[in-house]
């Protein structure tokens, strides 16, 4: 295993200590943190939002003005519906990004810890603020939603984990 | 912003995306807080209230034609980088410009000139400010002369032509 003779007096397990590790500018973190990823989840959700408006639009145009004959008006009522409802998608699901990421950098500067709990909280706050116009079943259904969807990721982030630990438990 | 620095090329889209949004949302919604507010009838609860809907509805659009901006912006600049094979305020002058014109391509040819060149000049005021900011960052943290006792010894730097841009 050592390439060194073992002549030599030293183990050689001090000269490769960890191939896997990066030297970082001084006060840099490891991982990048919320405020760092917030523009890009809010310009994702924002891209993926304009995609799928934009076929969902296509859908509800084609089944609109199945009726009519394949003509430039038929065009132009299927193009208004893609620019519509794509421009409708990308804002909703852009600012429901934006309210998430706010929310999850302010938890994880307050709290000064970063878990998935972060991600949990701010998808709940996401989900009330959002509905808060609705009254309280609003606000509790926003809430219910938010921290359904995140409790899903944060599972799906974990699973490798969880299911090493309950196969761990279960030997 | 700490140690902000601009990610590698396609995934800058969606960043400038995001960060357009962002600036626009937040932006529009103070304004627009404060036109509903104002254009509001007589009475806090109806001047709030006049607030919260205004802001609701239209700070969202308003991040959107944000985003649709910074995005194509955005990927003009990649193309433009992968095209020259390099990166410079030129860039960004160009790509403002030409998002102007795009972006205003269904006003006729008028339009799209003069939005072209606000889009120019505004790319070329920030990216002027960036560069004057950078100058006067490195400014501050000069070395000093490097004293030698022989004179002949004295070199001119080597990299004396580099100038830094971004």
């Amino acid at each position: 295993m050592s390439p060194l003779s073992p002549y030599l007096n030293l183990d050689p397990k001090y000269l490769v200590q960890d191939t896997d590790e990066f030297i970082l500018p001084t006060g840099a973190n490891k991982t990048r943190g919320r405020f760092e990823l917030a523009f890009f989840t809010i310009g994702g959700c924002c891209m993926t939002g304009a995609a799928f408006g934009a076929l969902n639009g296509l859908r509800l145009g084609l089944k609109e003005t199945q009726n009519m004959a394949w003509s430039k008006p038929r065009n132009v009522q299927i193009l208004n519906m893609v620019t519509r409802q794509g421009a409708l998608w990308a804002n909703t699901l852009g600012s429901l990004a934006l309210l998430y990421s706010a929310f999850g950098v302010i938890i994880e500067k307050t709290r000064g810890a970063e878990d998935d709990l972060n991600t949990i909280a701010a998808g709940t706050l996401t989900g009330m603020l959002y509905k808060s116009t609705g009254g309280v079943r609003g606000i509790a259904r926003g809430g219910i939603a938010g921290l359904t969807l995140t409790g899903l990721y944060a599972l799906y982030n974990n699973w490798e984990h969880m299911k090493g630990s309950l196969a761990r438990q279960s030997l | 912003m700490e140690e902000y620095a601009r990610e590698p090329c396609p995934w800058r889209i969606v960043d400038d995306c995001g960060g357009a949004f962002t600036m626009g949302a937040i932006g529009g919604g103070i304004f627009q807080a404060i036109k509903g507010f104002r254009n509001s009838p007589v009475g806090v609860n109806h001047r709030l209230r006049g607030s919260l809907t205004a802001v609701k509805t239209r700070a969202p659009q308003l991040g959107g034609s944000f985003a649709v901006w910074g995005g194509l912006f955005s990927m003009i600049d990649c193309s433009m980088v992968r095209m020259r094979g390099k990166e410079d305020p030129w860039n960004s002058i160009t790509s403002g410009a030409l998002t102007g014109a795009i972006l205003a391509a269904r006003n006729g040819p008028v339009a799209m000139v003069g939005s072209a060149a606000m889009g120019g000049i505004l790319l070329a005021l920030i990216e002027g400010a960036g560069i004057l900011l950078t100058r006067f960052a490195s400014t501050q943290f000069t070395n000093g002369p490097q004293l030698s006792e022989d004179p002949s010894q004295l070199q001119p730097p080597p990299f004396s032509d580099y100038r830094q841009y971004q």
